[in-house]
Order: structure tokens, then C-alpha cells, then sequence
């Protein structure tokens, strides 16, 4: 604040702000040795004032998810419980040299009419031996 | 070959899997984009800021008890002012600097003591309608520190001192709360001009004034040597 605009009061306020005075000493002593004498019970009760207002920071934070699981950590195990569903074997886990067998039966269980033409086992055998025949025939010839 | 991916051994490498293992090896930062050493710093920056909090409590709670003493006149509720005034502090301002607690605080604590004043107006009023109630005090379970015994001068000393302390506590309270406020909190807390304006909500100059008219109340009740 500065200028003829300022009343006298606050011309006399800005003149000591040191605190030095003597009125102001003693009351400052005065307040110290009041506080000084502040009783048990009111000590305790500023304690737990002060303990109860520091427990607010000490609250847990619950994570709905651990935040220091590292997500390559995460993304493994999902991609080993995929792999491990996609890995499952069908059949009980044959060795490889059967899995063309599997492939084969897999092949005829989708072709429908070679399935019925392998059910007919009573057929099978005139069916052999016509092609054979046929096959000797066209040699003759 | 098969028609989908590609044999290795006995496991079938599918091309989801294939995306999955990439995945993995690029985006190897934790979740949240924090790692376990950020954690730690983390939690160990907490725990400086809770001492350091607990630290600058115990520094100004009996401080504030008094002033908070003097504008209520009563023990009790200036103890439940000063509880407030440190749970809204660690509540809501424990992140700032460290700095700002001082004045932060004490602005806290002049608002709760003003709704406390207004709230035993109001109280006052309907009592007034009402028949003599007395509550009853819930003290206690044992307290050790309460009652272990204060520390006292001599009987002439402390005589003197009861009643200087009474004099001097009793011209305070006669203060208007401005006024008040600025005397003890420059005086007694010993803030800085600024600190103070910030503590009151009001601007520099408004504290030196308040402080001077509040020095020129107290003299001319007290004297110069009292």
C-alpha cells in the first residue's frame, strides 16, 4: 500500500512490524508459559487428535488388480492357458507316427459315401476281385 | 504342412499364439506403466510426507489449542476445533508443499472455530426454549498422560503467572476476531505478514491494520506494563 490515498492508521501499521515492543514481548512470553502449563488430559487429547487425523494417510489401497504384475508376466500365462487349449489332444495323445491314421480316419468320416462303402463288408471282398479282374482284363487287351 | 499353421513337434503353433508370444516380448512394462522400482519410491515418499505431517502437527497443535481456546472460551471445543482442523488438513492438503501447511492450517482452523461460534449461537437460541440438560462426560477409561501431574512453578510464581495469563487471555477475548486473529497469529504463532494474509483470506496491508488497531486495544486495556 502506497500513496496520499492511505489513511493514517494505515500509515502507523506499516511504521513497526518487528514484533519488539513491549506489550508485545510480554504477551508473547505470557501465551508461551500458558501453553507451557497445559495439562496432562489436554496433551492427550492433542496426541490422539493428531494420530487420528495421521491414520487417514495410513488407510490400505486395495488394487482390484496388483499393479506390479507385469503385464508380459500376465500375457504369458494367458497365452500358455490358450496354447495349452488348443494343444489338447482329441484322441488321447497318439504318437506321431498314428496321427496320419487320425488324419485318414478323420478324412473318411467326412467322406459319406466311402464310409458306406466300408460298411459294406459283405460287398468288399466281390468288390476286390472285380477290380482285379478288370484290371487283368485291360493288361490283355 | 498342414492347412492350418504349422506342426513343431507335437504342439500345433497357431497364428493367434504366434500373435500372443509378440505380444509378450514388446510390451514388456508392467500394468499401469509403472515398474516394482516405482513402486517402492512410491511407497517410500509416503512415508516421508506422513512424518513430516506428524512432524508439523506436534509442532502447532498446543499453539493452536490456545487460539482456538481464546475464540471459543471453552477447553473442550477448542480440542474438537483442532482435531477437525487436522483431519481437513491431512484430508485434503496433504499433498501440498510443505510450506503452505502452516498458513493452510490455521485458515482451517479460523473457519472451524467461526462454525462452531454459529453453531453454539443457534444452539444457544433453541436451548433457550428448552429445560436445563446436562450432558454427561464421557470420560474414561484410564489415560496415563493425563494423569500425570503438570508442570508447576512455585506457588508466588505461578500465581503471578495465573493472573497475568488471565489478564492478558481475557483483554484477547474482548478483541473483535479479525483484530484477534492477526495479534496471534503474528504475534504468538510468529507467521510472516504474508503467511498471516494467507491464513486469513485477506490482503497484506488488511493484516498489518488489523494487527495495529489490535495492539492499540490491548495497550489501552493492559497498559504498557502489565
Amino acid at each position: 500500500m502506497s500513496g496520499p490515498n492511505r489513511s493514517d492508521i494505515e500509515r502507523k501499521a506499516d511504521v513497526d512490524q518487528s514484533l519488539g515492543g513491549t506489550l508485545e514481548v510480554r504477551s508473547r512470553d505470557v501465551l508461551a508459559e500458558s501453553v507451557a502449563r497445559l495439562d496432562g488430559r489436554t496433551l492427550s487429547r492433542l496426541t490422539q487428535a493428531r494420530h487420528a487425523a495421521l491414520a487417514q494417510l495410513e488407510r490400505p489401497q486395495r488394487l482390484w488388480w496388483p499393479g506390479f504384475v507385469p503385464a508380459g508376466a500376465a500375457a504369458t500365462v494367458a497365452a500358455l492357458a490358450i496354447g495349452l487349449f488348443v494343444m489338447r489332444p482329441d484322441t488321447g495323445g497318439l504318437p506321431l507316427a498314428n496321427q496320419g491314421l487320425e488324419a485318414l480316419d478323420a478324412e473318411l468320416l467326412a467322406d459319406v459315401e466311402a464310409l458306406e462303402l466300408a460298411e459294406a463288408d459283405d460287398d468288399l471282398e466281390f468288390y476286390e476281385w472285380a477290380a482285379a479282374e478288370a484290371g487283368a482284363g485291360e493288361m490283355g487287351s | 504342412m498342414t492347412r492350418r499353421g504349422q506342426r513343431r513337434g507335437r504342439i500345433r503353433v497357431t497364428p493367434l499364439m504366434t500373435a500372443f508370444v509378440t505380444l509378450t516380448s514388446v510390451y514388456s512394462t508392467p500394468v499401469f506403466g509403472r515398474s516394482r522400482s516405482d513402486c517402492l519410491t512410491t511407497t517410500s515418499d509416503s512415508a516421508t510426507k506422513a512424518r513430516a505431517l506428524e512432524k508439523f502437527l506436534a509442532s502447532v497443535e498446543r499453539k493452536a489449542f490456545k487460539i482456538a481456546q481464546l475464540g471459543l472460551r471453552s477447553e473442550d471445543d477448542a480440542l474438537d476445533a483442532v482435531q477437525e482442523a487436522m483431519m481437513k488438513l491431512v484430508q485434503s492438503y496433504s499433498e501440498r508443499p510443505a510450506d503452505e501447511w502452516k498458513p493452510l492450517f490455521y485458515r482451517i482452523l479460523d473457519n472451524t472455530v467461526r462454525d462452531m461460534q454459529r453453531r453454539r449461537t443457534v444452539r444457544g437460541r433453541v436451548m433457550a426454549f428448552l429445560p436445563a440438560w446436562r450432558g454427561e462426560d464421557d470420560d474414561d477409561e484410564y489415560d496415563a498422560i493425563a494423569a500425570a501431574p503438570s508442570h508447576e512453578a512455585t506457588p508466588a510464581r505461578r500465581l503471578e503467572l495465573d493472573e497475568a495469563i488471565d489478564t492478558l487471555e481475557r483483554a484477547i477475548e474482548t478483541l473483535p476476531a479479525r483484530q484477534r486473529q492477526a495479534f496471534l497469529l503474528r504475534n504468538f504463532e510468529e507467521l510472516d505478514v504474508a503467511q498471516t494474509a494467507a491464513a486469513m483470506g485477506c490482503s497484506e496491508g488488511s493484516v498489518k491494520t488489523h494487527y495495529f488497531r489490535a495492539l492499540e486495544a490491548l495497550r489501552a486495556r493492559l497498559g504498557d506494563v502489565w
